[in-house]
């Protein structure tokens, strides 16, 4: 499946709507459809008895027992269009939205990472392999990464010791960590590079020491000074192996761990930013005004009681959570990693049904890969999903720093919710409208809580209000 | 006998690790292995493999068959409820 998405809600946005979507076209082993209510993998005859044996394993069972695996079942003849009567198709549960890896948190990376690492090592001991170790085979169940591609895994031969996803792994996986921490590449360039990076292109970028380094010298500067250009060798069709079982599998579990190993040292420290302490460094909210705002959204999601929450600037993710609590599934959105990474933790903790996708809604993740057809649009991904958007503390931003009308905000959040939205106006004698409007009083310092609602009029019409002690408003708006 | 083999490993151990380097192999993968990070691999597999056989030469060496039990291994298997006779 290496490369392509699964399961996500993409009839929901405008790229797909009203049409099935295929979405695998690199495999050669499937292929996988979206239709109402699921995901629909068709095997193809060569890939099917490979296939038959993997749900019939043990394995198969304890991986779906333990959550890492999709679940699976084989799809009735005659339940889809689709499905001819002679053909193999599996039948697995959407997870939605789907977040790309180029959104996700570096410890979202280690945690995928990790779970594919587990899955080799159990598929090892079980007398399988995975053949795919890529970023894109995994999406998050709110925090929790889920393998999603069960045509990942073949026998393997007891002799081998290779890991043919070796090299996948690392430069999917592993590379683009490693880049992140020593060369401040962001994880988001990957949208960029389907195939991860090559380990000469890091070892290019890397200071001379650091090439040395324990856990690079490996997997960047041995792979470069060992790499071979130009056509290999006509040979035997033997990889590297042994002629002891036991041996095959110490060496394998051995590779496994030490990938482990270098995944949480690239992964590093917990990272910092201006916003990852927001809340706490907050100068222009009082204990009593944050106290008034928590109660009037508890107030809200009690009175709208959404199942569909999209918290957009979601930093450390104190209303996602109050949002969770009330029973309602949600998104987060913010640009900030380092505050974002901090509402997965508790998220990832607590078995919150929060999804974390690091992203900038004024500008959204684009379509990517193949003919702009293989990776969504973050627009086309969220658009009409949510009965709820939270939108707190953001309008200033949209305004000051990326020079949006109202009436363009508004035409977003009427995209996005299919009904309720909350927003916080921050009126221009805030503290922190003052800090960017940078001399642009002219064209800003005028707004009013007024001009936000006419701009708003269209779409929505304001059913609730608390005005609190800073002068912040909060708005409950109404689809009309 | 068994000081011979362990002599014996590392001349063998150290042309496997060349070998390694020195080959590139065709591999079979869906996905691109990588020809440098193949290699890493199999040098890899070299030195942990000379590890396997060293512990495993090692311990041979010192737990061979005919060899007598050392006091403490014969707690334990009395400990065990094992017949030391039967061994």
């Amino acid at each position: 499946m290496n490369g392509t998405p699964d399961f996500s809600r993409q009839d929901s946005g405008t790229a797909s709507r009203d049409k099935e979507l295929e979405l695998t076209f690199r495999d050669p082993a499937g292929e996988l459809r979206l239709i109402a209510g699921c995901a629909l993998r068709r095997i193809r005859p060569p890939a099917e008895e490979e296939t038959e044996a993997f749900l019939a394993s043990p394995l198969r069972k304890s991986l779906e027992q333990s959550g890492d695996l999709i679940p699976s079942k084989v799809a009735e003849p005659g339940s889809h269009p689709s499905i001819a009567s002679g053909e193999l198709w599996l039948e697995h549960p959407r997870l939605d939205p789907i977040s790309y890896p180029w959104e996700w948190t570096t410890a979202q990376w280690r945690a995928a990472a990790e779970l594919t690492l587990r899955v080799a090592s159990q598929a090892i001991d079980a007398g399988w392999t995975l053949k795919d170790a890529t970023p894109l085979n995994i999406l998050f169940a709110g925090p929790r990464p889920i393998l999603v591609d069960v045509l990942s895994f073949e026998r393997r031969d007891p002799h081998s010791t290779v890991w043919l996803a070796y090299g996948q792994f690392v430069r999917t996986f592993l590379l683009p960590l490693v880049a992140a921490r020593h060369l401040n590449w962001p994880l988001r360039a990957t949208l960029f590079e389907r195939d991860g990076y090559e380990p000469r292109q890091i070892y290019e970028a890397l200071p001379r020491w650091r090439r040395l380094d324990h856990y690079l010298l490996d997997v960047v500067t041995l792979a470069t000074l060992f790499e071979r250009p130009g056509p290999k060798r006509a040979g035997s069709k033997q990889s590297p192996s042994t002629k002891e079982p036991s041996l095959a599998t110490h060496l394998l579990q051995k590779r496994i761990a030490r990938l482990g190993k270098q995944i949480r040292h690239a992964a590093g420290e917990r990272g910092h930013s201006q916003w990852s302490h927001y809340e706490q460094s907050a100068r222009h909210y009082q204990p009593t005004d944050v106290e008034e705002k928590q109660q009037f959204v508890k107030s809200v999601l009690a009175r709208c009681r959404p199942e569909r929450v999209l918290d957009i600037g979601a930093n450390t993710g104190t209303y996602s959570l109050l949002a969770a609590d009330a029973g309602a599934k949600v998104v987060a959105l913010d640009s900030d990693s380092a505050a974002l990474e901090e509402l997965w933790r508790t998220a990832a903790t607590q078995n919150k049904p929060i999804t974390v996708l690091v992203a900038n809604i004024a500008r959204p993740t684009p379509a990517a890969g193949w003919r702009n057809r293989e990776h969504f649009s973050l627009l086309d991904r969220l658009t009409g999903d949510f009965d709820l958007v939270l939108m707190l503390a953001v309008i200033h931003h949209l305004i000051l720093r990326e020079q949006l009308p109202l009436t363009h905000i508004a035409g977003l959040c009427a995209g996005l919710s299919q009904r309720w939205l909350l927003l916080e106006w921050v009126p221009p004698t805030d503290p922190m409208f003052q800090e960017w409007l940078r001399g642009r009083d002219d064209l800003y310092g005028h707004l009013t809580e007024d001009d936000l609602t006419h701009a708003f009029a269209p779409h929505f019409a304001v059913v609730d209000h608390a005005r609190l002690g800073n002068g912040r408003v909060l708005l409950l708006f109404d689809r009309i | 006998m068994n000081r011979m083999k362990l002599l014996h490993i590392f001349p063998v151990v150290l042309i496997l690790l060349g070998a390694a380097m020195v080959f590139e192999r065709p591999a079979y993968a869906y996905a691109d292995p990588g020809t440098g990070l193949l290699a890493v691999q199999a040098a890899g597999s070299a030195l942990v493999a000379t590890g396997w056989y060293l512990r495993r030469k090692i311990y041979s060496f010192f737990r061979s068959d005919d060899s007598p039990r050392t006091d403490t291994e014969e707690r334990s298997a009395i400990a065990r409820g094992e017949d030391s006779q039967s061994q």
